[in-house]
């Protein structure tokens, strides 16, 4: 692991364990979808990442100080969340970090949940979801859950990271990314993405609280996804919809 | 003597846009600064966007908790656009855990710079999914004619 960013333990960790990632992105999917996992699961802080490369920023839960990167779990799911957007410039390092630290616990799989920007979303009756993997295994995988396949493109944000580190590293991993709005918070496309994630994972949660409080989520939720946009706008995140030219 | 190394046009000009990128970043940075609601007025800032097509201007509202019948859409000395909903109910900062301050909210506000001319008086509105949008038809105010 990188010695500029540590992992700290809270808690005995879960070997063998699915390992999932919500981090601000588009719609802030992950972020939501981190969030209701956490609440329906009772899953508890196990674990929290202290770095200098990290703004000078804790976030203050009960009046007591916390990372704004954790990793929350239980016996079968480790799930690593932040609550800030992560620069362009810190992104590496504390991702390696955070899957380092995973493989470390033996994580069977990795799941990175995000979205996929879509035009006219308002106008989109049934969002689909996508996924990535990481080996031609892992997309047998998902093919077989009958999840749609994103064939071409460019991925932009922490997703690219753990795709892009999984498979130079031969971990299992898996990019779920339900279409949304880019930068208005979706708690419908990370419903969406629960969805798919039970499919996949065999983890499963009631998504009709969120879909009730999508409301207060949304108005709760700008400030976060304004400094996203402004982190998003740094990574070039709009070369997602961006026609590649491969070179075979 | 000193030498100095003359610098090809594409330098200057990576140069060029290096340094804008940078500038509206800053201009970005100074205006996300600022608290996305506002005490005395009792509002909150909704997200927002804008997109421009050959033919308009559209400028998209994200307008939680908004009551359809309240929403209005004035325009401002003819390139701004100021957006109004009141909200469904009153959201405290309670409501969001924060003890740290006080008041409450009932409207979203905000005010939104349309980049390019358009015809303001044409402007068409649509709510779906708590998503306003605002139609501009664009003003082609000097078009070329190809000889």
């Amino acid at each position: 692991m990188s010695q500029e960013v540590k992992i700290i333990e809270r808690k005995e960790i879960s070997r063998g364990a699915v390992m999932l990632f919500g981090f601000p992105d588009v719609g802030l999917v992950g972020v939501i979808a981190a969030s209701h996992l956490i609440s329906e699961l009772n899953l508890t802080e196990v674990a929290y990442m202290d770095s200098r490369l990290l703004p000078p920023l804790i976030v203050l839960h009960e009046g007591l100080p916390h990372s704004p990167i954790r990793v929350f779990g239980n016996h079968n799911v480790l799930l690593a969340v932040s609550e800030t957007a992560i620069s362009a410039d810190t992104i590496y390092p504390v991702m390696h970090a955070l899957i380092d630290w995973g493989r470390n616990k033996n994580a069977k799989t990795m799941i990175s949940m995000s979205g996929i920007p879509v035009q006219d979303r308002q106008d989109v009756k049934q969002l689909k979801v996508f996924a990535a993997a990481s080996s031609p295994e892992m997309l047998k995988t998902v093919q077989d859950k009958d999840v749609q396949v994103l064939k071409e493109g460019y991925m932009v944000g922490p997703q690219a990271i753990v795709m892009q580190y999984c498979a130079n590293s031969g971990i299992p991993a898996i990019a779920l990314l339900a279409q949304c709005f880019f930068n208005y918070p979706d708690p419908e496309a990370a419903a969406e993405l629960l969805k798919e994630l039970a499919n996949i994972a065999e983890i499963k949660v009631d998504i009709s609280k969120l879909l009730e409080k999508g409301e207060e989520i949304r108005l709760r939720a700008r400030d976060v996804m304004r400094r996203t946009q402004q982190e998003m706008s740094k990574m070039k995140k709009t070369q997602e919809y961006d026609i590649p030219m491969y070179v075979s | 003597m000193s030498t100095r190394k003359r610098r090809s046009i594409f330098e200057i000009i990576n140069e060029y846009f290096e340094n804008l990128e940078e500038r509206t970043e800053r201009f970005r940075e100074v205006l996300i600064e600022k608290p996305s609601w506002d005490r005395r007025a009792c509002t909150m800032e909704p997200l927002r966007n804008i997109m421009v097509t050959p033919t308009e201007v559209i400028v998209t509202v994200d307008l939680p908790y908004a009551e359809e019948n309240t929403i209005s859409v004035k325009s401002i000395g003819g390139d701004t656009i100021e957006i109004l909903a009141k909200m469904k109910r009153k959201i405290r900062f309670d409501d969001f855990g924060i003890t740290h301050h006080k008041g409450e909210f009932e409207t979203l506000y905000c005010q939104t710079r349309v980049p390019l001319p358009v015809y303001m008086d044409k402007m068409e509105l649509r709510f779906k999914k708590g998503i306003l949008e605002i139609h501009l038809p664009r003003k082609h105010e000097h078009e070329i004619p190809i000889e």
